[in-house]
């Protein structure tokens, strides 16, 4: 295997040397995607949709275009914003086509790749599937995704590039799906504070090192441990149901109707927290304090479902003094991840 | 003379059935084609114009008639199964060819009874969108949607019409049902196999590709009391289990066709 990598970058480099005139500085080959060294191994299985450099450039050329949605206005990246970690900047709800309103805060897209189940609710159990979602939701993008492939093939600069990525000019709901995909598997975040200061190429601050241990110790990291600060799994955390004046979100429940998923929701990574801001699933907090005081003011609901990691105390949640609760954010902050935020690969 | 003409006709049908079991050369091959008529009770099936009665008494006219038909095996009367893998229909009242299923390259042989899955099973349910090509490419369907895209998974069995009875302002009921049992979490299963004896047998002979007549009574749908004013509107999978239940009963071997080519 490492011979073969070697040929390969002898290959590359002889390469280099034969287009260096064409390019003065020849760019640095392009390292798509990449299991980071302190990261599990990928949910998706990578060997059914190999990254390459074409399949990622249409994928993130659809991401980017409204033709995706009815009347040609909102594509992905409408609600998915690189500069917030891809989330829908300043809306609460996420607003689609007409300005409609859905009732859920748009996720931040990082680390799909590890990825089991997509939606708060987990109703996608498969990253190439998830893409029909958006583009067939009447309050998202309105459209057919039959319509959206037709619009692509009568688009003459679509075919050359599916002939790049995929050999022949057939625009197929697969290969649709799956460079959209490799585009999205992509964005990777592993290069925040945090990172560095695991592998030792950082230092926290005094209230960084003194949060990250509360954060474990207290438990959040329970739910939501390192290194991706998601464990994938549906729970409650006791946020009130009565949010929306005549709407309840069951949460998981409305995928597996079981009872004991009522109110429980895909715990989410915290990677990038600082700027995925509203916070939850309808967005109801629009800060990190008001989110450190959810869980320890004792405001949460005693749903049927309620985590029991929030009933150990008297009052409902996790203890936490007010020093405590700054310096979990501190640590918190440190999640940012600079480079993921404003690396030009992954924008239009 | 009598009792010559009599040992003559015997001794020609003796001959007559030896041949017809000696006839089945297991080589020869040629087509089995399923074909599905949709009524209401005994009815003709009409879109939109025509007002059916169903068993509680409320009227209803039927716009959508779509189901997914999967996994079929012909059985014949040795017991030995004939199983169609990987072969997926989606048969639409509204499109006349959806309605005649052939299969190809069936073996000769009698073929004693038919069966197949009403719905697309759980491992193609699951898959690759590689695999999810023809009628299960969520692409297809149009504005007739059978794919749930919040809900992974594909649209079973779908009925659509109008009804005085509903209690919507449109006046419409939606019965759409799906669930193949959930990949992350163990969940509704509405798959449901049919199984069907073919009184006439399925001759399938070098010169015979016989045609097998099923009558779908869209009728039984509302079988156990269901009741359009009650639910006009079922998209959860735990709600689709009575109506699973109650479709699975609506198919019917009419006759089979045996007809030499
Ligand atoms: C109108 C705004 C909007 C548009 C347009 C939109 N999304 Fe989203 N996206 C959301 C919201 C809101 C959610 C969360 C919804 C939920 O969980 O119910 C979401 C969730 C996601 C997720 C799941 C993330 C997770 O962690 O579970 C992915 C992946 C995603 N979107 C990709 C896309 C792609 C690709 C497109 C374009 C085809 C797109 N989105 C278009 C708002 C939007
Ligand atoms: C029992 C599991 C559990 C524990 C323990 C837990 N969380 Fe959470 N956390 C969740 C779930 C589930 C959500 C999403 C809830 C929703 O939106 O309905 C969430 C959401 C969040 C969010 C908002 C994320 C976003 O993108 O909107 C933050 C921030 C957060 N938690 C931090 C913490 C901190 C800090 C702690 C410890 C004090 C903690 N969590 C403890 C399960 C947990």
């Amino acid at each position: 295997m490492k011979k073969k990598l070697g040929i390969l970058l002898v290959l590359t480099l002889i390469l280099w040397g034969c287009s260096k005139e064409k390019t003065t500085e020849p760019d640095a080959p392009m390292v798509l995607f990449e299991v980071p060294s302190t990261f599990p191994n990928t949910s998706y299985k990578m060997e059914s949709n190999p990254i390459t450099e074409d399949g990622f450039l249409l994928g993130k050329k659809i991401f980017f275009d409204g033709k995706l949605s009815r009347d040609g206005t909102i594509s992905c990246a409408e609600c998915h914003n690189q500069a917030y970690a891809f989330t829908h900047h300043g809306h609460a709800q996420s607003h689609g086509i007409d300005g409609q309103v859905g009732p859920r805060n748009g996720p931040a897209l990082q680390n799909l790749a590890w990825q089991k189940t997509f939606f708060w609710d987990g109703g996608v159990f498969d990253l190439d599937l998830f893409s029909i979602a958006p583009i067939e939701n009447p309050v998202e993008m309105d459209e057919k995704i039959g319509n959206v492939l037709e619009k692509l093939r009568n688009d003459q600069s679509y075919p050359p590039i599916f002939k790049k990525a995929f050999g022949t000019e057939e625009v197929t709901t697969e290969r649709f799906l799956k460079s959209l995909s490799q585009f999205m598997l992509t964005l990777v975040s592993a290069n925040s504070k945090y990172d560095q200061y695991k592998t030792g190429k950082a230092n926290f601050s005094n209230d960084e090192k003194v949060g990250l241990t509360l954060f474990n110790e207290k438990g959040c990291g329970s739910c939501h441990p390192e290194p991706l600060f998601t464990d994938e799994s549906f729970k409650s955390n006791g946020l009130p149901t009565d949010f929306f004046r005549n709407f309840v979100d069951f949460g998981r429940f409305r995928i597996t109707e079981l009872s004991d998923d009522k109110y429980k929701f895909k715990v989410p990574s915290l990677r990038n927290i600082e700027y995925t801001f509203p916070y939850m699933h309808d967005g109801r907090f629009s800060s990190l304090e008001d989110v450190l005081d959810h869980y320890a003011d004792g405001g949460m609901a005693d749903l049927e479902n309620l985590d029991p990691i929030f009933k150990k105390n008297t009052k409902r949640g996790i203890a936490l003094t007010s020093k405590e609760k700054s310096q979990i954010i501190a640590f918190l902050k440190t999640l940012t991840d600079e480079e993921f935020l404003k690396n030009k690969r992954f924008a239009p | 003379m009598k009792k010559i003409a009599l040992a003559l006709a015997l001794g020609i049908s003796v001959f007559f059935a030896a041949c017809e079991t000696s006839d089945i050369n297991p080589n020869d091959k040629n087509s089995v084609s399923l074909h599905f008529e949709h009524l209401v009770g005994t009815e003709a099936f009409m879109l939109n114009t025509k007002t059916f009665t169903n068993a509680s008494g409320e009227d209803f006219t039927i716009s959508t008639f779509n189901y997914f038909v999967s996994n079929i095996i012909l059985k014949k009367s040795d017991g030995t199964e004939l199983k169609f893998a990987d072969k997926y229909f989606l048969v639409k009242e509204s499109l006349a060819e959806s309605k005649v299923i052939t299969l190809t390259d069936v073996p000769a042989g009698d073929y004693t009874s038919v069966s197949f899955m009403v719905g697309v099973d759980s491992a193609k349910s699951v898959s690759d969108v590689a695999q999810r090509t023809g009628v299960l490419d969520p692409a297809s369907y149009g504005t007739d949607n059978m794919y749930w895209s919040w809900n992974s998974g594909y649209i079973f069995f779908k009925m659509e019409g109008k009804s005085t009875k509903s209690t919507n302002a449109a006046k419409d009921y939606k019965f759409h049902i799906g669930g193949f049992g959930g990949m992350s979490a163990k969940t509704v299963n509405n798959l449901r196999t049919v199984t069907l004896s073919m009184a006439d047998l399925a001759k399938v002979r070098k010169n015979i590709a016989p045609e097998v007549h099923l009558t779908v009574d869209a009728r039984k749908v509302f079988k156990t009391s269901l009741k359009i004013a009650e639910s006009n509107t079922i998209m959860s999978p735990t709600l689709g289990v009575a109506v699973a239940n109650n479709y699975k009963d609506m198919f019917a071997v009419e006759h089979v066709h045996n007809d030499e080519m």
